[in-house]
């Protein structure tokens, strides 16, 4: 009698909390939110004791351990005895999936009907998960985090992630795969609060049969946003590798020899016409979901316009305001400039240490980013590993203190053009490769009108008192494609970055020849 | 086996730029030299598909016989796999012609402008005309 009593109850609860979950118009369980685990899986997924800078926890594989092969059993060794050099993530490497989804770290959950994203505080790492159908373009090409497809199953959401390449770990202990790897994840909403996580694992190469690990993702109810945690600027930072610039980055002041900044010396710019054929979701807003590439012109290698010279290619010259098409630097911003085009310089370039590139830039690198539209926000994925959450709900600012790489970017449609203001920055990001100058003060102001089907027209207003007299403006347009976007694990071979700082340290010992 | 040569150009070099040498996260002029152009042509080692640059390594004999392993950069992979080409368009062994610029601190390390196959087929400029087939 109690037997049944239980499974009553069980099937009530069951309901009710079906009945009470967050859904999206589709009637789908949105996951949309802010998420993190309550465990201690990212140190070893099986039980362990604690060890130095590991807590001890239990085992979240069904069955307890993991069904390794003899072989891969003493390989899993080795590594543990080595982790704390062999681990991928001591070298800031993408970490992976599964693993990444029970790190330490916070992640936000995007939803449309057909796709989910999910982006992650840690090295801004993202992952788009197909829920549409749409075959892969890119099979078989090997990436750290794999290739994600998803499908509801009811209330279900499965997605079976394949193409992993061999180099990452399940934890911090060592426990491994080989490229024969494949994944399939179950995201199950428990109650408006609480998803129950579970992972698949299948590799013939290394395991004796399939295994499962289980957990929950805990709503992190009292955060409005993740933040940044950039692994290997941090690393660097600490290290002295990256080195601090006075000038610019927080909290520098404005030089007291500046000429004084005209903040309304801009000139009108009207925006450009919006299409009128353009698809829009189903609240009437334009759509202006997909993968893009910028037009770019060359804005990547200098935002005036330059012929090429040696390898630094040309440039169109973006800048629209001052119309001459001239950046209005302070005098000693014009000289940094021209010291930064001098081949010592280009160790400084942030992006040569494969940080994140900021914002404008990280819409001209020479690289796609897909925007998604998920209620309440416009999403940015860049190809190059970082990404933009652009909030459309009015929410304050972050405070002053908080500075990212990225900024904090807030959203606005004005008409059928979106607006976003941005602020916030660090003013450690170069505005590209020739080292066009930018500091923490910078407000950035975007405009992203659709003139096409295809065709987004960008622009940004820069205004940094700074290193510049007056606010500036760039325009280019963004090109649609039916593409995907691939992988830059940006550190995985990054063998320039020696090369440019032997370049810089025999221009230091040259200026100082008795060290 | 044919006699695989280096030769360090006293003068500049007169060579079409691939337009992925723009595919770049860093300064190409800070890296490598204007003053050091190379001709090299050796044997492919191994290709290493990464980004935001993918990396050719050859093996190139001297003029006194001595082995040099030369790192050769080029565009990124993705580019390189949204033009087409896949690992096995460019097989271990395979001989290859490079014109290039050399590293500003002298190690074996290039950046390439052109690579073609001892054929005289261009490798990596623009679409791969076989990725239809495929």
């Amino acid at each position: 009698m109690r037997f049944y009593s239980v499974i009553a109850l069980a099937f009530v609860v069951g309901s009710a909390s079906a009945q009470t979950l967050p859904r999206t118009p589709e009637g789908r369980p949105n996951l949309q939110g802010i998420w993190q685990v309550a465990n201690r899986a990212s140190y070893n997924l099986e039980d362990h004791v604690a060890r130095n800078a590991m807590p001890a926890g239990r085992s979240i594989v069904e069955g307890g351990t993991i069904p390794y092969q003899p072989w891969a059993a003493s390989e899993r060794q080795v590594n543990f005895e080595n982790r704390s050099t062999a681990d991928p993530l001591n070298n800031c490497f993408l970490p992976g999936t599964p693993r990444v989804m029970y790190m330490d770290w916070p992640f936000h959950i995007f939803q449309t009907d057909e796709h989910v994203a999910i982006t992650f505080e840690w090295q801004q790492v993202h992952r788009l998960i197909y829920t549409n159908g749409q075959p892969p373009l890119y099979g078989g090409i090997e990436s750290w985090m794999g290739n994600s497809r998803g499908r509801w199953e009811g209330d279900m959401l499965v997605v079976e992630i394949t193409d992993h390449n061999d180099q990452t770990w399940f934890d911090a202990a060592g426990n491994f795969h080989s490229s024969a790897l494949r994944v399939t994840e179950r995201y199950h909403m428990r109650d408006g609060d609480t998803i129950d996580y579970e992972a698949t694992i299948e590799d013939p190469n290394v395991f004796t049969r399939p295994w499962t690990i289980r957990m929950a993702f805990y709503r992190q109810a009292g955060m409005d946003r993740i933040l940044e945690y950039q692994c290997q600027a941090e690393k660097e930072e600490a290290n002295g590798a990256f080195e601090r610039d006075v000038r610019n980055w927080y909290p520098a002041a404005v030089p007291v020899d500046n000429e004084p900044f005209d903040a309304d010396a801009g000139v009108e710019l009207p925006l450009p016409e919006a299409s009128e054929d353009i698809p829009r979701l189903r609240d009437g807003t334009p759509d202006i979901s997909g993968y893009f590439m910028a037009d770019a012109g060359g804005a990547n290698y200098g935002l005036e316009e330059h012929e090429r010279d040696f390898l630094l290619p040309a440039s169109r010259g973006q800048v629209i305001d001052p119309p001459e098409g001239r950046l209005p630097y302070q005098t000693w911003a014009r000289s940094e400039l021209n010291d930064r085009l001098r081949p010592h310089r280009g160790y400084d370039d942030p992006t040569a240490h494969c940080f994140v590139g900021g914002v404008p830039r990280s819409h001209y690198v020479p690289a796609p980013f897909y925007i998604l539209q998920p209620p309440g926000y416009v999403v940015v994925l860049h190809e190059r590993m970082s990404w933009r959450q652009i909030s459309l709900d009015g929410r304050p600012p972050l405070p002053d203190q908080l500075r990212l790489w990225m900024g904090d970017s807030i959203g606005r449609w004005e008409g059928d053009t979106l607006v976003v203001e941005s602020k916030n920055f660090n003013g450690k990001a170069w505005l590209n490769e020739a080292g066009d100058v930018v500091s923490h003060m910078q407000t950035v102001v975007e405009t992203f009108t659709p003139v096409s089907p295809t065709q987004i027209v960008y622009r940004a207003t820069v205004a940094d008192p700074i290193p510049y007299t007056r606010p500036w403006t760039i325009e280019m347009p963004f090109n649609r494609a039916e593409d995907e976007l691939l992988e830059v694990a940006c550190l995985e071979d990054n063998g320039d970055l020696q090369i440019l700082k032997d370049v810089r340290d025999e221009y230091r010992s040259s200026l100082n020849p008795e060290e | 086996m044919n006699r695989i040569l280096i030769s360090v150009l006293a003068t500049s070099l007169s060579v079409t730029i691939l337009a992925g040498t723009a595919i770049a996260h860093h300064s190409f002029s800070a890296e490598f030299d204007i003053d050091r152009p190379v001709e090299l042509t050796g044997r492919v080692i191994e290709m290493k598909w990464s980004n935001p640059h993918a990396w050719i390594y050859i093996e190139v004999e001297d003029e006194t016989g001595n082995v040099v392993n030369w790192a050769l950069e080029t565009r990124g992979a993705n580019g390189l796999i949204r033009s087409g080409w896949r690992k096995e368009d460019l097989p271990t062994g395979t001989i290859l012609k490079i014109e290039g610029w050399q590293a500003r601190n002298g190690s074996p390390t290039a950046n390439i402008s052109t690579v073609t196959f001892d054929d005289g087929r261009r490798l990596f400029a623009g679409p791969n005309p076989r990725a239809r087939q495929r």
